[in-house]
């Protein structure tokens, strides 16, 4: 036997001891290479056949041959016993047995949608921007043009603080952080925790989450507000989505609208979810009113912006169907699991 | 805003289903919020008249009643109280269903058998009043379908009317709206009054002290008036509007209001001291009782309405307790005027005091019409109430404006609306709104701004108009086009989803908690932060009455909720904030990372059915922290666990945790009241951590380092050494024995007991060694390994077992 063909049956012994399932396949293995009558005795017995030039180079691999089979037979039979104690007796290959890994964990539904409605604007050059929950009046109301004698800043709205502060009531102030701090053009959404003082039940909490959006630049219009939302609606709910505007009033838009989006489910012929309207109120929205460019330092005839927000949970419980929006917030972890 | 639909068509012609009407307002900018339909046919309800009543023998509170139905007597048995016999109410005899499909069938109640029921509104869903048989006006005949007398049923439309438009506060308001939609004409009521000789001037004088907070104060006076009910129509529209009636003169006040938005207020001339009337802010310290019999102080910048001697109201909120008509009031001062909205909306909000009268005041009247509102009043109160109105108006009008122009740009209108209503559709629309156009061309439109529009400030606001008269639908939907606005970072709102997709990736669950908690429950946990504690002064309730200062507290009742619901193992981690005050009162916030561990969430498949041990908890949850941080492209080898004392942990089972000599958080064992609270028995580990720290290397390059060339060596060491001896004091040794060659140290086995003498543990490590310059040769592993044998030997005291 040459060294080429001695090195074959060595990878073949190594391989073999490696696939042994158990004690007796080793010692089966070791009695077919390494026993009495095995394949080891009959190359060193053929020894004497090798041309002399060529026998300590033969005889050296037939030595590495015998030492690599036993580290591997050695080998093997300790993973099997290590095996062993870990699970019992080795059994039939059974491919039915449930598989073993960990499973990956899940998101809360409340991210889901913020890291989803952050990909969409993304998508079409927005960033994020964030400020804190504790805010001040100024930047909550009045930097808003929401003058001071607004209902909202009733003690029925707002959780003020003993700092004079308070928890902000929407992620608007974000938009004025940003404005005070940055020239145009701003391209902006703000998702985040608002506060107010609702007492809870099945659509209100006290703390909730918006994600609001703001874009100001030289020529931005109502138009260019009606496309982004009707992009998001679609990425958001499904491509067969439309939004419409109706009138309404915030203090810091000027005009300022109501957006609707087709309802997803019944995809606007009307059904339960929609209150048979085909349509969903999803987000306010309106053109920066000139008031707000003002009191940042903006120069009002030079820019037009407009700026959207939306309630995160509104839409997790619309898009999911979730019925009460405690749920969102008791972690039972048979609820959790549902969001994959 | 309640608005019945017949009372609108008073005031404008409107030819649409109450669907039509509510598209339309609500696509203008007034949202309909529902459409109720009040009243029905009643079949079968006809005036009955109680003819004799006597108490039931076997019930105190019922009556006996014997009502006549236009044909015969009939016994019904009532348990209202608010009617004697005479009096006329709606009746259902047996076989006759009221709304509700509520079938009256004859009965026998307390051994007294009863063939009908008299009705209160709410059995005929007239109203929400249940607070007796509703009492028709006596003039009415017994037997009449109740029809007759009610009319038909009533469409009431439920609007949503904000905050900037309080013109919308009326029905003359919609109604000017709905003409403009429609493009019709508004029909305002003419008045006629039938003044009497004496003059207004004999019965009161007006000072205003404070013309800033009253720029017009009018006053009326009507002698000789009969306090009595308001007729049935009046009363039936104030209900329908949700305004309950209660006399005709205060009714009329009421009924006025809702016609114009004008609040008005109506006073016993009697019970004013010297015919006067001031308008004056409150003096320091002065108290009011008012109408609903609350004793109320009063601050400096409250204004009053006062005679010569006290207050007789809180201007444009509330009238004083016994200020208000009596049953025998005779002479009626009423009062029409206008406030300083900011004033008002400060005094409700300090008294926590709020009215029709403030709702509206507090938005704006227009001072314009404020003696229309008191003309309009005095007509009716005349022509229900009787008596004489006194000759004249007293009118003091200290805040008399000249209307103010705004100029509107039709470019700049078209640029920010992305569509162009043309300038003759413009100026249409602001005709049809009565909004005065005083000049037009091509390029610009001037309007007057109407006394009655207390919006309209700016050129923004005559766009508003514009959109929403045009029509929004116009408004086409350009497909955004993305922008690079240079310099926009949002890196950090990018590290915290990374962070939180890590850990989901290591197979946790996220929840979310509230921002709040109650104290009770800090306080089981430590009272140790109390004074650091933000609570929030207005809490909604106990139960939410302080900010979390930490996310743990929330986080073990979520797994103690999810264990009393039979679900007994969680890995749960938390993304969010909490709020501290320091020395100095700031508050302070900070995002935190808190996880939590319950059961037996790191075992296998098929040993969840052993016990599991603290450390190993603890060991899981280290585990994550560790891995996480990893994750976050942060060198985890410079992690520190440092023993220390935690509010939350049993002594010795929490320990800090620190990135090099940044401080990382506290990670442990909870501890067992905690968990017991809960009934948990197996033990939960919480790890909680800033999060910033953990993204400052989030979007660092990781730096290439070349792949070995040549192939390792590994030698297992098996030892048996002393309990105490930690795991990391071994790796102390054996780094400081190890060659540059010793690139990897694993540990393999745990074992104690059997075979293990007692005090010690036997410990399996597995050591790589490699070259980056040579293959190594087993001569050359056998030296390292011996090396760090001895030294374990040498200074552990460690036995080497060898097998
Ligand atoms: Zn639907």
């Amino acid at each position: 036997m040459n060294l080429a063909e001695i090195e074959a049956v060595k990878a073949r012994a190594v391989a073999s001891a490696m696939d042994a399932a158990n004690a007796q396949d080793i010692e089966a293995v070791r009695i077919e290479y390494l026993g009495r009558k095995g394949l080891l005795p009959q190359i060193m017995k053929g020894l004497k056949d090798v041309a002399p030039e060529d026998r300590a180079a033969v005889g050296q691999g037939a030595n590495a041959l015998k030492n690599a089979l036993n580290a591997a037979l050695e080998k093997r039979l300790s993973e099997l016993k290590a095996n062993a104690t870990h699970e019992g007796a080795p059994s039939a290959f059974d491919a039915t047995l449930p598989g073993r890994w960990r499973a990956c964990g899940t998101m809360h539904p409340i991210s889901l949608v913020i890291e989803e409605a952050v990909r969409i604007f993304s998508r079409i050059g927005f960033t994020v921007a964030e400020g804190p929950d504790v805010e001040t009046g100024y930047r909550n109301f009045e930097a808003l043009n929401t003058p001071d004698y607004h209902p909202s800043l009733d003690n029925q709205d707002t959780f003020w603080l003993e700092s004079g502060e308070l928890l902000r009531t929407q992620t608007s102030p974000v938009q004025i952080r940003v404005m005070e701090k940055q020239p145009p053009p701003v391209r902006i959404v703000t998702p985040g925790r608002c506060y107010r003082r609702d007492t809870t039940d099945a659509t209100h909490s006290a703390n909730f989450h918006q994600i609001e959006g703001l874009y100001v630049d030289t020529d931005v219009s109502l138009a260019d507000l009606k496309g982004t939302l009707a992009y998001f609606a679609q990425q958001m709910m499904g491509p067969d989505v439309n939004v419409r505007f109706r009138p309404h009033f915030f203090p810091f838009t000027e005009p300022s609208v109501e957006c609707d989006f087709t309802c997803h489910v019944c995809l606007g012929k009307g059904c339960r979810v929609c209150k048979q309207s085909g349509w969903i109120e999803i987000a306010g929205a309106g053109m920066v009113d000139p008031r707000v460019f003002e009191r940042v330092g903006y120069d009002a005839e030079a820019v037009t912006g407009y700026a959207f927000g939306m309630g995160i949970e509104r839409i997790a419980m619309i898009k999911y169907g979730v019925p009460d929006i405690r749920m969102l917030y008791d972690n039972d972890v048979r609820f959790l699991t549902q969001f994959r | 805003m309640k608005v019945p639909v017949s009372w609108l068509q008073e005031y404008v012609d409107l030819d649409a289903t109450p669907q039509e009407l509510a598209d339309k307002l609500t696509f203008s900018g007034i949202e309909v919020e529902g459409i109720a339909t009040i009243g029905s046919d009643y079949a079968g309800v006809v005036v009955g008249e109680v003819r004799h009543m006597e108490p039931h023998p076997g019930a105190d509170r019922l009556r006996l009643c014997r009502v006549f139905n236009g044909t015969e007597e009939l016994q019904v048995v009532c348990g209202a109280t608010n009617f004697e016999v005479g009096d006329k109410a709606p009746f259902a005899g047996v076989g006759v269903t009221l709304p509700g499909d509520f079938k009256i069938k004859k009965a026998k109640i307390r051994g007294e058998k009863s063939f009908g029921m008299l009705c209160a509104e709410d059995e005929l869903e007239l109203s929400d009043d249940h607070d007796g048989i509703m009492i028709l006006p006596h003039d009415s005949i017994p037997g009449t379908p109740l029809s007759d007398i009610l009319g038909p049923p009533d469409t009431v439309l439920e609007l949503e009317i904000t905050w900037n438009r309080p013109d919308c506060l009326s029905i003359i308001g919609i109604a000017r709206e709905f003409a403009a939609l429609y493009g019709t004409s508004l029909k305002i009521p003419e008045i006629s009054l039938n003044e009497g000789t004496a003059p207004i001037s004999d019965f009161v004088s007006v000072t205003i002290d404070d013309a800033a907070g009253c720029p017009r104060y009018t006053a009326r006076a009507l002698t000789d008036i009969k306090i009595g009910p308001s007729p049935l129509w009046m009363q039936r529209r104030l209900s329908m509007c949700g305004v309950r009636p209660i006399n005709n003169i205060v009714d009329v006040t009421n009924y006025v209001m809702l016609e114009c938005g004008h609040p008005l207020h109506a006073f016993d001339h009697a019970l004013l001291s010297e015919n006067q009337i001031v308008v004056r802010t409150a003096a320091s310290g002065e108290k009011m009782a008012t109408l609903d019999g609350v004793e109320r102080p009063l601050t400096s910048d409250m204004l009053l309405i006062a005679d010569s001697e006290k207050p007789v109201a809180i201007a444009g909120v509330m009238g004083a307790a016994g200020s208000e008509i009596q049953a025998d009031t005779e002479t009626v001062l009423l009062e029409s005027a206008c406030f300083d909205p900011r004033r008002i909306r400060r005094t409700s909000s300090t008294l926590s005091l709020s009215t029709e009268s403030s709702h509206r005041f507090e938005r704006g009247v227009n001072v314009e019409t404020v003696d229309w509102a008191s003309n309009r009043a005095a007509q009716l109160m005349q022509s229900l109430a009787g008596g004489f109105v006194a000759t004249g108006i007293l009118d003091v009008y200290p805040g008399k404006r000249e209307p103010r122009q705004i100029k509107l740009e039709l470019a700049r209108m078209d640029r920010l609306l992305g569509v162009s209503a043309g300038v003759d559709r413009v100026v249409a629309i602001f005709e049809s709104l009565m909004i005065p156009v005083v000049e037009k061309s091509p390029e610009t439109v001037t309007v007057e701004v109407p006394a009655f529009r207390l919006d309209l400030d700016i050129e923004a606001d005559l766009v508003e108009e514009v959109a929403r008269m045009y029509g929004l639908a116009h408004v086409p939907d350009i497909i955004p086009q993305a922008k690079v606005v240079p310099n926009a970072c949002d890196e950090p709102s990018r590290a915290i989803f990374s962070c939180r997709d890590k850990l989901i990736g290591l197979g946790l669950h996220e929840i979310m908690s509230y921002s709040f908690v109650s104290e009770s429950l800090l306080n089981i946990f430590t009272e140790e932060d109390q004074a650091a504690r933000v609570l929030l002064p207005n809490p909604v309730s106990a139960d939410h009455g302080v900010m979390r200062n930490s996310l743990i507290p929330q986080m073990v009742e979520c797994l103690g909720r999810n264990h009393s619901r039979q679900i007994t193992d969680a890995a749960l981690f938390e993304i969010g904030k909490v709020f501290w005050k320091d020395s100095e009162g700031a508050v302070n916030e900070e995002d935190r990372v808190c996880i939590g561990l319950m059961g037996k969430v790191g075992c296998g498949e098929l040993e969840k059915r052993r016990t599991v041990k603290p450390d190993e908890v603890f060991l899981w949850a280290k585990g994550v922290v560790e891995a996480l941080v990893s994750a976050q492209r942060l060198d985890k080898d410079t992690l520190r666990f440092t023993p220390a004392e935690h509010p939350y942990s049993e002594p010795g089972e929490a320990v800090t945790v620190k990135l090099g000599d940044t401080p990382l958080g506290v990670l442990g064992l909870l501890r067992k009241d905690l968990r017991h609270r809960h009934r948990m028995a197996d033990p939960v580990a919480f790890a909680e951590l800033p999060v910033t720290p953990l993204l400052g290397s989030v979007f660092t390059n990781p730096v290439f380092h070349p792949i070995p060339q040549y192939p390792a060596i590994s030698r297992d060491v098996a030892i048996a050494v002393d309990q105490n001896v930690s795991h990391s004091a071994i790796l102390k040794v054996i780094h400081e024995a190890a060659p540059v060659e010793l690139t990897g140290i694993d540990l393999f086995d745990i074992f104690t007991g059997e075979g293990v003498k007692r005090g010690t543990k036997s410990l399996g490590y597995s050591l790589t060694y490699r070259s980056f310059e040579r293959t190594l040769t087993d001569e050359d592993a056998n030296g390292y390994h011996e090396a760090i044998k001895d030294a374990l030997k040498r200074e552990l005291d460690v036995d080497i077992r060898e097998g």
